[in-house]
């Protein structure tokens, strides 16, 4: 595949971020060196090649770190939880975390959730929850400046 | 090294909340104090580059800032370069001023930076510095910087490297350097009890930690070896300069930016971590500067928070770290932070830092970060700097 085929990749605002049947994130994975990235990029940010194909990434992941927020943003009531998430055959991503009550068992393994517009990370084995998050606050790609 | 560059001049307005003083202002204390410094008027200047992160949503003045404050001073008709690089802008510009002189282009540049973050309506402030990241990809998560650093300390918590009572015990130092900075936003002494028992802001952080809203401004002169001879006082030279954008987090590992920047920089000087005498690193929050000496090199990975213990970063210590306070207490104004630090490592190599000095530095570094592309800096700077003359 040649880098001029990333000319004529999909607009991003296009490309899917979500497998609501699958329940997982989809983004890009590298043909070539088998990089990942979350979403999709038009070119592979290791090698710099252009095969890129869009793929469902494993439910599974590892919960590296994680911090609870104190201060409330719009959209957004304190405390809410972030963390950083190793998926298990995908890149690293950060997103909330809902229904984690030990903070100390941080690292442990950690299992995302998406609805159609957002996603979000439980802690694995919890019962699936019934999308009790808070935010709606997402910016169109105009302010984005894109 | 192709061509010596020299730090000829450098000046500051002190960091803080200067609620009647506008842009230009702040910028025109800085760059007189640049030029006076450097022994030159506004004509001197041949070039600037100019370093503001958040104008545009914070006064409006979306485009041409830098010309807008240079006027105030004198300096138009050469040519201004606008440089926005997150919380890294300032020492983007001194960065591109050293590869302006050293590809011949100039003998005389200007680096200045300037940020006013009191506004009326704080959210609007918390808004542009959110945009320091890739909106496409985080809005509406809440992730601000000190969840990020506070995701980064956790995890030096949870594997036992680093002691909550030795993210206190630094926020406690910067504040004891801050007290003797002048310029500083922060000049009051904590306790670590107060540090601990200040509001929580993002587990494992505490508001005392925490660099906060910011106004100020900080200018260098940069001129070719030479080029404005100042008799009877050191001479600063820069003796690398590396930069990096931020890239996408290999799941396996791998070094920082930071770390990158640093081995860069090393190889430049021709010099190692064991030869910096003093540096200024960038603590947005104070603790970050633990996680900081291990990138850098100062001490093995793992080993911050046992380096931090042994003294080694007081200011009577062996290597001295964030001498001015930091960015937790000299304060962070985003455009001016690169800059000020830069300034800062000038005068501790001249000896002008009065209460502050430390004992007879020859090599300075500063690493200035900016921005968050989910995982690592989108904007790293790393420079040495090398007074060239003995201490007598
Ligand atoms: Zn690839």
């Amino acid at each position: 595949m040649d880098l001029a085929d990333a000319l004529d990749r999909a607009p991003t605002g296009e490309r899917p971020r979500f497998d609501l049947a699958a329940g997982a994130l989809v983004g890009g994975r590298c043909a070539d060196c088998g990089a990942t990235a979350w979403p999709a990029r038009a070119v592979c940010h290791r090698c710099g090649g252009a095969d890129v194909r869009l793929g469902t990434f494993a439910r599974a992941g590892t919960l590296v770190s994680c911090t609870l927020v104190m201060v409330p943003r719009p959209g957004l009531e304190a405390p809410y939880m972030l963390g950083q998430v190793r998926l298990d055959d995908g890149p690293v991503v950060f997103g909330q975390i809902i229904g984690l009550d030990d903070a100390e068992a941080v690292p442990c393994p950690v299992t995302v959730q998406v609805s159609a517009d957002r996603y979000w990370f439980t802690p694995a084995g919890l019962q699936e929850p019934t999308g009790e998050r808070q935010d709606e606050t997402r910016v169109s790609s105009d302010e984005t400046g894109g | 090294m192709a061509e010596d560059v020299v730090v000829a001049g450098v000046g500051m307005h002190p960091f803080g909340r200067h609620s009647g003083r506008s842009l230009k202002d702040l910028a025109r204390v800085a760059g007189l104090r640049a030029l006076l410094d450097a022994g030159i008027g506004p004509q001197g200047v041949q070039m600037v580059y100019s370093s503001n992160a958040m104008a545009g949503m914070l006064q409006g003045q979306e485009m041409v800032r830098g010309q807008t404050v240079l006027r105030e001073i004198g300096i138009e008709g050469v040519p201004v370069v606008n440089v926005e690089n997150a919380c890294a802008g300032g020492s983007t510009a001194f960065a591109q001023a050293v590869m302006a002189i050293r590809s011949g282009a100039a003998d005389v540049v200007l680096a200045i930076g300037f940020e006013k973050m009191f506004v009326a309506d704080r959210s609007r402030t918390l808004d542009a510095l959110e945009s320091a990241a890739d909106l496409d990809v985080v809005a509406g998560l809440g992730i601000q910087f000190t969840a990020v650093y506070g995701m980064r300390l956790r995890a030096r918590l949870a594997d036992g490297s680093i002691a909550r009572q030795d993210l206190a015990d630094v926020a406690v130092k910067s504040h004891a350097n801050g007290v003797r900075n002048p310029y500083a936003q922060h000049r009051v002494q904590v306790t670590a009890a107060q540090v601990l028992e200040s509001r929580a802001i993002a587990d494992p952080l505490t508001l005392l930690m925490c660099s906060s809203i910011c106004d100020g401004a900080a200018a260098v002169v940069l001129a070719r070896g030479g080029a404005l001879p100042q008799p009877g006082r050191p001479t600063v030279r820069v003796l690398a300069s590396a930069s990096t954008s931020g890239f996408t987090l290999d799941p396996a590992g791998g070094p920082s930016g930071a770390t990158l920047c640093a081995q860069r920089a090393y190889e430049q000087a021709g010099a190692g971590p064991g030869d910096v005498d003093v540096a200024e690193v960038h603590d947005a929050m104070a603790p970050a500067e633990l996680l900081y000496a291990e990138q850098l090199g100062f001490c093995p990975p793992g080993d911050g928070a046992r380096f931090f213990r042994s003294g080694a970063t007081a200011l009577d210590g062996r290597l001295p770290i964030n001498p001015s306070g930091g960015l937790a207490s000299r304060g962070h104004p985003v455009g001016a932070t690169g800059l000020a630090q830069l300034a800062e490592l000038t005068w501790q190599l001249r000896g002008e830092a009065g209460e502050r000095q430390v004992h007879r530095p020859r090599i300075a570094l500063a690493q200035n970060s900016g921005g968050w592309l989910e995982g690592e800096s989108a904007a790293v700077n790393v420079h040495l700097l090398e007074r060239t003359q003995r201490w007598t």
